[in-house]
């Protein structure tokens, strides 16, 4: 088991016909996910892998029932896109997309409301769920099955995390970038409170940067709701104040958003917290060890 | 992107919120003339990226032609938080009877709008948000709404303000809202807006950050960027489309991510300091990486660079040729370590080494970086 994703999960990509989304499409049918359309408007009746395209994603659950969607659609199309994958009926949307305008955000969740879609991104990763199935960019051999929920605001570090993880023979159940963006779709409560009810899962590994208040949100429900240990490392120790770190919504204003402070808050919270990445493994295997 | 208070203020002025009558000066014989034309008293504002610059001493009143030209030249080419600043402007001076804060933002947890209103004007909303937080009014707008005038109108009237008080703040409320949205405004805020002595009300200041990533729709907005940086590597980072962040140190670092390059920085933070941030997002190329060399390898001082690369949306091999052309073209003296690792990862492996680049393989970051600090340890 898993959350969100497994082998079984009838994924749909978007913007397929173009150049990440090819070369994206074919690691993603190597690791065995079960693609079974592809979406670009204009482009219906051609094949990328094997796989046929369509040009609406109406037409791809009616055909080929596709159920979850991975974004490869460039930017300014991303809020239609999203738009019209809600209305066909899809219910996991994965928006790897970097650079959706804040505001184009924000009217997506607004859209979103109570119909229970869940969306990702935007600037994620994607899903993995090592040994099945991933919707997104991240490379396969980083990863491998195991009990471990990783949940991470950046996509090159939670690789890292999981390959010192993998390393060390700590395999995940599911590992899920939730993007980067001063507004991203779903938070650190809401994954977590998934991985707290997967009968699969163990242990979650947060994986957090400075900026916003993720982390602070994830440490109140830790206090509250969370019966499963977490461990956590916050990256940019020493992130200079005012400027962006790479990611639009890392960025420590005045004395706000520090990692110093997310890791005091997520410390009090009950979690355990790394100072950096490699010791995560260790709190890892202390926690699991006493348990 | 932060705009200057004069472009804030021309888009203020275009939907229609009040403001002083203004010009702006790159001189201080400009600056008499435009004191002279506006007509006196004046108030010369320098125009920087930065808050605090009244404490800086960069806004004086001027009560003569001669005043605003000797202020303007006090002011022009001084430096305000490493700011030179290249402009004044030159204001209308107006009689204050009361100021107000005014500000919209982003809830990022919730995803909506923030409106706030405060009759603390003319301070920081953090500084009133921590000292005096029963002064703070704020209400998230759902987007697809917008902020009802009754709504705004009900704010002003929360903080105590009555009478036609209320109904004209509500329409200065409502026109920043407007600004916000029309312009993908990350931040849209007027500190203070001012009630003058005759009772009419204008925006004494303008504080817009535009959304980079919606440049695309705003053509109407010709501004650049780049000039807007005033560190010369990161203007250089920021035209190549790289995240680059000077930092006091002596390891350069070029990252795949931006949280790897972080975690890079606080590993090697135990024994060295970073020289910079770098981080090449997910559209690496040969080309890039060539550039990229280039500019981490400008900065004075450097013992080593680290480079921590990740194969998954990056083609990474690609962009080990880049890295291996600049270097062949220009030997570098000082180590340059690579520890490159996911999709293609022994191809970039063996692209880097017979580049002469010291490639660390499979291993954790803080691994790779023990390496590099025996390398250094043992040359001392």
């Amino acid at each position: 088991m898993s959350i969100l994703l497994d082998r079984e999960t009838r994924v749909l990509v978007q913007g397929i016909t173009g150049r990440v989304g090819r070369a994206q499409t074919r690691w993603m049918l190597e690791y065995g996910t079960n693609i079974v359309a592809g979406v670009t408007p204009g482009k219906g009746g051609e094949e990328v892998e094997g796989i046929p395209v369509y040009g609406s994603v109406a037409e791809a659950v009616t055909e080929r029932r596709a159920e979850a969607s991975v974004f490869f659609v460039p930017p300014a199309a991303v809020k239609d896109a999203a738009r019209e994958t809600i209305k066909a009926g899809i219910g996991l949307i994965v928006i790897v997309t970097e650079h959706v305008p804040v505001h184009d955000v924000m009217e997506i969740r607004a859209f979103v409301g109570d119909r229970g879609v869940r969306l990702l991104g935007p600037t994620c990763p994607g899903i993995i769920t090592p040994g099945q199935a991933k919707m997104g960019i991240m490379p396969g051999n980083m990863f491998r099955p195991g009990r471990i929920g990783v949940i991470s605001r950046s996509g090159t570090l939670s690789y890292e995390i999981c390959a010192d993880l993998a390393e060390a023979g700590l395999g995940q159940s599911t590992a899920v970038g939730m993007g980067a963006d001063p507004v991203v779709f779903t938070g650190m409560p809401e994954l977590m409170a998934l991985f707290e009810e997967d009968p699969d899962t163990d242990l979650v590994v947060l994986v957090g940067e400075v900026g916003g208040t993720q982390e602070e949100n994830a440490a109140r429900f830790i206090a509250r709701r969370m019966t499963k240990p977490v461990v956590a490392y916050i990256a940019g120790h020493n992130a200079p104040e005012g400027k962006r770190m790479g990611h639009a919504g890392a960025i420590v204003q005045g004395n706000m958003g520090t990692a110093q402070s997310k890791t005091a808050a997520l410390g009090q919270a009950g979690a355990d917290v790394a100072q950096y990445p490699l010791e995560v493994v260790k709190l890892v295997q202390k926690r699991l060890a006493s348990r | 992107m932060r705009l200057y208070e004069f472009e804030g203020s021309d888009l203020f002025r275009r939907e229609g919120i009040p403001v002083p009558e203004y010009e702006i000066a790159a001189s201080p014989r400009e600056a008499r003339r435009k004191a002279e034309a506006i007509g006196l008293p004046v108030v010369v504002k320098a125009q920087v990226l930065t808050g605090g610059r009244g404490l800086a001493g960069g806004v004086q009143a001027a009560g003569s032609p001669d005043q605003a030209e000797e202020i303007a030249r006090r002011i022009l080419g001084s430096s305000i938080k490493d700011m030179t600043v290249s402009r004044v402007m030159v204001a209308k001076k107006v009689e204050i009877a009361r100021e107000f804060y005014l500000g919209v933002t982003i809830d990022g947890y919730h995803g909506t709008p923030l409106v706030i209103f405060s009759t603390a004007g003319g301070v920081s909303i953090e500084e009133t948000a921590r000292t005096h937080p029963e002064l703070v009014i704020s209400r998230p707008v759902p987007i697809t709404d917008g902020l009802r005038r009754s709504e705004a109108e009900q704010m002003v009237r929360e903080a105590g303000l009555g009478g036609e008080e209320s109904p004209a703040i509500a329409g200065v409320l409502d026109a920043l809202y407007r600004v916000f949205r029309k312009y993908d405004a990350l931040v849209a805020e007027i500190n203070p807006l001012v009630r003058t002595a005759q009772g009419t009300y204008l925006a004494l200041d303008a504080k817009v950050e535009i959304d980079d990533a919606s440049r695309y729709r705003h053509p109407d907005i010709e501004v650049s960027p780049e000039e807007r940086i005033a560190n010369p590597l990161e203007r250089k980072g920021s035209q190549i489309g790289v995240s680059y962040v000077d930092l006091d140190g002596e390891i350069g670092i070029i990252a795949s991510g931006a949280g790897l390059g972080m975690a890079t920085m606080d590993i090697i933070g135990r024994k060295f300091r970073p020289a910079n941030f770098l981080e090449t997002g997910g559209a690496i190329t040969a080309d890039l990486l060539y550039q990229v060399m280039a500019l981490v390898l400008q900065k004075k001082g450097l013992k080593a660079v680290f480079i921590n690369l990740y194969g998954g949306i990056n083609p990474i091999h690609e962009g080990a040729r880049g890295i291996v052309r600049y270097l062949k073209e220009h030997p570098a003296s000082i180590p340059i370590m690579a520890n490159p690792r996911g999709n293609r990862q022994e191809e970039t492996w063996q692209i880097l080494e017979e580049g002469g680049v010291r490639v660390v393989t499979g291993v954790a970051t803080e691994k790779a970086v023990e390496q590099l600090v025996n390398l250094l340890e043992e040359a001392r």
